[in-house]
Parts: structure tokens; C-alpha cells; sequence
């Protein structure tokens, strides 16, 4: 579903921000990127939306090589992932209806199909009943709980999450992390950049540590904290299963 | 769906920013009531230059000693030229129907000497050039032809009104050129300011997918608008104050006014529209360069 082979990307010729990172996500994973501020986790994240090209490197994502893709094509790619931001990024003139609509309507979904889905959806996340209210109107873990709605709306391949929960208190960012499991269990790749230890250490997934811009564990059922076991990728992981 | 979106983003945007879009309309408005100005002022120099040189001949005194059918075919012959329009022969008699025309107020002296003697006045060809700029090729020619004992024509006045016009020509384009450009920086301006007001909008149309086009298409339309509107209004004041404009100008030219011709009037009016619609399509265009990237 991902794949980085090599990737660097240096801006300004100077400022490395990732380094030779090499990376195999499969459909339907749940990936956890941590690492502390700085480390390369949301530039990922930028690569892998086509929102930059790599300095070197090639990538592929849901079957398109991102290196070779045309600029016209890039919206045909984006319809097959959803993006989660930390601050939600929600459209502080619409309703919660229509942040969510706003993502069918702009990539010219028909009236009743959004009619059908934006409620659905909405149920998903358990904001049915605050339809008409507005961004303002609502609590911080409501506002995530609407930006993953609108991520989710078109039924992307992939989930990116950059730092969901960075905004949130703990008990809020539990409920937001059940919701990504939920949608994982879809059948939906999720990637999620985060430096929350907590919901790391209780979730169990896959682990990609970065440092510096590279990366310096990669470990199924992982934690935040490096554990005394040694790098091993998933596939020695699973080969010595 | 997608079009009434378009729509719909089009007028919110005008809506949102009704200052910003009010000021790009005024000033395409004052500025393309300039570049028809300069229009009318080109048409009207042409116009001048027209009725001017309408009249414009070249005038082929003959010596007396030529024969009636060595006339015609001098006439003939002339008349065969390519660049000539129209060769007619004066006799002695319209040449003193002339000279009294022309003498009889200010110059009486001169005419009773004329009347006394009527065939001191030489027969003439007056030769109509197809352009009136063509009368110096047409007069050198002349001027080696034998049974041809002079030849006169208003060159001073023809070279000034053809340089004239040329110089206005030149300088209603430069307006125009200059004007232009200052329109579409402007509307590009507008337009840059509307992108910056709505990019956190933007951006996430193009995180979820949104087509290049979808995205930039509203902002199209919004200087589309603004240059037809700020035409509208151009082509609107110069309908209404054209004439006066003219009168003004010919009047200051030393000419009779002219009256402005309905298809004239119309095809430039939509010329203008033309441009100022261009002109806002083009200023979006260049507005929305390195702002809207991926």
C-alpha cells in the first residue's frame, strides 16, 4: 500500500529532514510514527500526500509511483486518502454537516450521495445529533472527532493522522484513538505521526521510531520507549515468528 | 452539483471581499474608459484625416499646346496608374468657375486680371490618389510626363495630417499597452489577496482531493467578472459622453464634428468587453501563480 525506498529530503540544500528512509506499509496496518519534535515524522506524512517530491528516493502509494506522477493526477491521488491534523483544520464558517459534505462536494459527488453518507458518517464518529452546530460550538475531541469524519467520508484507502491527539486531554484522545481502530478495521491503512507515549504503549501496533530524520526501529507491537531488542524490520519480525 | 458549486464559491468570494472587488472594478472602469478614449480619439483622427484628404488632388497643370486627344490619353494613361482613383480633366472655363470660387472675397484684384484674360488659367488634370499618402509617387511621375507644365498639391497639410494620425495611432496603443497591463496587475493583485484570505479553505479542498481546476475556477470567474463589470461600466460613460468627447477633441483639432457610427460604437464596446474580461481571466491567472501549489 506504502512504499519508501531511500527517501531523503533536504530543504535548502542544508536542513536534512529525512534520511534514507526505507519504509513497507501493508493494507489495513496501523503504523505508529513517533519521534521527538523535529525528527521527520509529519514530513513523511507531506511526502507520502505528494505535498513535496522527496530530494531522493522513490515512493509509492495505493499503487501509484509519486516520483512519476503527473501534478494533474495528484487530486485523483488524494481522493484515496484522508488527512487528520492536529488542529483539526475545520472550516470555521460551515456546520459540521457541511465540513464533512465539503470534502464529497469539492471532489464533485453527486447531491444524494452526500445526502446518504455525511449522516452515516457522522453516526460513525457519534456527532449526529450536533449536525448543525458549529466548529466553535463544539469541544476539542468533537472537532477531531468531525476532521476524522471528513477524512473518512470518501472512504479513503489510507488514514494520515498527523499528531491527532496533540491538542487533546487524555481521556478525549482515547475516544479519538478507538475511532481510528475502528476505521482500521475497515479495512483502511492508518499512519499516524504522534509523540503521545500513552496511547503508543496502549495501542500495540506497528512502531516506526525516527531520529533525526532516520529511521532507528521498526517493530510490530511496539512501544514509544525503544525497547533492548535490536532494529529489526517487520519482515525479519515475521520471518522469526 | 459542481457547477453551482463553482458558482456559489465565485459570489461568496465577491461577497466576502465586496471593497477589495469594488476597487478592482473601478479602476478597470476608469482605466478601459481611458483605453476607449483612446479609441474614439484614433477613429476620430482617422475620421478628420478622411474627410481631409477626400478631397486631396493632385493637380497636373497642362501646357496649352497640347491637343484634346493627347489630353484624354494623358488622362487615360494617368488614370491606368495603380494608386490612382479617379483622373478628371478641368477646361479653362471650370478652371475660372474655380477662380472665382476662390478669389472673388479676398482676392478681386487678382480676379478682374483672371476675368480680362481668361486663358492665362491653364487646363489641369485633378488626380485622386486611392491613398493619400500615394501623392508623392503619383506627382514625381507626373512631373516627367511631356505636355505637363506643373504640378501642385497640398503636401504640407497632407504630410502633417498623416503624420498626425500616426503619432495618435501610436499613442493611443501605448496607452492601451500601458493600461492594460496596469489592469491586469491590479485584478491579479485582487485576486492574490482572495486566494491568501481563503488558503486554509483551499488548502484543505486540495487535501481531499480537489481538482486543480475546481479549485482555481472560482477565482477565474471572480476576475472574469470584475474586468466585464469594470468594461460594462467603461463602454456605459462612453456611450453617454462620446459625443461631447468628440466635439471636444474636434474642436480643439479645428475640424467639424463627426457623428459616431452605431456599428463603430458597438463593435469597439464589445471589443472593450472583450478585453476587460480577458484582462480579469488573465490577472486571476497570474494572481493564483505560486499560491496554489500542491
Amino acid at each position: 500500500m506504502i512504499k519508501l525506498e531511500g527517501v531523503t529530503k533536504v530543504y535548502d540544500d542544508v536542513t536534512v529532514a529525512v534520511k534514507n528512509v526505507t519504509l513497507d506499509i501493508a493494507k489495513g496496518e496501523f503504523v505508529f510514527l513517533v519521534g521527538p519534535s523535529g525528527s521527520g515524522k509529519s514530513t513523511i506524512i507531506r511526502l507520502l500526500l505528494r505535498q513535496e517530491p522527496p530530494t531522493e528516493g522513490e515512493i509509492w502509494v495505493a499503487g501509484k509511483h509519486l516520483n512519476k506522477l503527473p501534478s494533474w493526477k495528484v487530486p485523483l491521488l488524494r481522493r484515496s486518502m484522508g488527512t487528520v491534523f492536529q488542529d483539526f483544520k475545520l472550516l470555521p464558517n460551515k456546520t459540521v454537516y457541511e465540513n464533512v459534505a465539503f470534502a464529497l462536494e469539492v471532489i464533485g459527488r453527486p447531491k444524494h450521495v452526500i445526502q446518504a453518507q455525511v449522516p452515516q458518517v457522522l453516526r460513525l464518529v457519534d456527532l449526529a445529533t450536533k449536525a448543525d452546530r458549529m466548529p466553535q460550538q463544539l469541544s476539542g475531541g468533537e472537532q477531531q472527532r468531525v476532521s476524522i469524519a471528513r477524512a473518512f467520508v470518501n472512504r479513503p484507502l489510507i488514514l494520515f493522522a498527523d499528531e491527532p491527539t496533540g491538542n487533546l486531554d487524555p481521556g478525549t484522545s482515547v475516544g479519538i484513538m478507538r475511532l481510528l481502530d475502528r476505521i482500521n478495521r475497515t479495512g483502511t491503512t492508518v499512519v499516524m505521526a504522534t509523540h503521545d507515549h500513552a496511547i503508543v504503549d496502549a495501542m500495540r501496533r506497528r512502531v516506526v521510531a525516527l531520529q533525526r530524520g532516520a529511521v532507528v526501529r521498526d517493530e510490530r507491537g511496539g512501544v514509544y520507549q525503544e525497547s533492548a531488542a535490536p532494529v529489526a524490520s517487520p519482515a525479519e519480525d515475521e520471518s522469526g515468528e | 452539483m459542481r457547477f453551482q458549486y463553482i458558482l456559489t464559491n465565485t459570489t461568496q468570494g465577491i461577497r466576502r471581499n465586496p471593497l477589495v472587488v469594488a476597487s478592482a472594478v473601478l479602476v478597470v472602469f476608469v482605466m478601459l474608459s481611458l483605453v476607449f478614449g483612446a479609441i474614439l480619439v484614433r477613429w476620430s483622427i482617422n475620421e478628420d484625416l478622411t474627410v481631409w484628404t477626400q478631397g486631396v488632388r493632385v493637380i497636373a497643370y497642362l501646357s496649352d499646346e497640347l491637343e484634346g486627344d493627347e489630353v484624354t490619353s494623358l488622362q487615360n494613361q494617368i488614370a491606368s496608374w495603380e494608386g490612382v482613383e479617379e483622373v478628371i480633366f478641368f477646361s479653362k472655363s471650370e478652371a475660372l468657375e474655380e477662380a472665382r470660387e476662390f478669389l472673388a472675397s479676398d482676392h478681386p484684384d487678382a480676379l478682374a486680371i483672371i476675368e480680362e484674360d481668361p486663358s492665362i488659367l491653364p487646363t489641369s488634370l485633378r488626380i485622386k490618389p486611392t491613398e493619400a499618402a500615394d501623392y508623392k509617387e503619383i506627382r514625381d511621375r507626373i512631373l516627367v510626363m511631356p505636355g505637363v507644365a506643373k504640378v501642385r498639391v497640398a503636401e504640407e497639410a497632407i504630410d502633417k495630417l498623416v503624420k498626425r494620425s500616426q503619432q495618435w495611432s501610436l499613442f493611443a496603443m501605448w496607452i492601451g499597452f500601458v493600461i492594460g497591463a496596469a489592469a491586469v496587475v491590479l485584478i491579479a493583485n485582487t485576486i492574490r489577496m482572495a486566494v491568501w484570505a481563503r488558503r486554509e479553505e483551499l488548502a484543505i479542498m486540495k487535501l481531499v482531493g480537489a481538482g486543480n481546476w475546481y479549485v482555481r475556477l472560482p477565482f477565474l470567474l471572480e476576475g472574469f467578472f470584475e474586468g466585464l463589470v469594470g468594461a460594462a461600466l467603461a463602454i456605459g460613460v462612453i456611450i453617454v459622453a462620446h459625443q461631447g468627447i468628440i466635439e471636444l477633441l474636434q474642436t480643439s483639432l479645428d475640424s467639424e464634428a463627426v457623428e459616431l457610427g452605431g456599428v463603430f460604437l458597438w463593435t469597439r464596446s464589445l471589443a472593450v468587453l472583450f478585453f476587460g474580461a480577458a484582462a480579469g481571466v488573465a490577472g486571476a491567472a497570474f494572481g493564483m501563480v505560486g499560491l496554489l501549489r500542491d
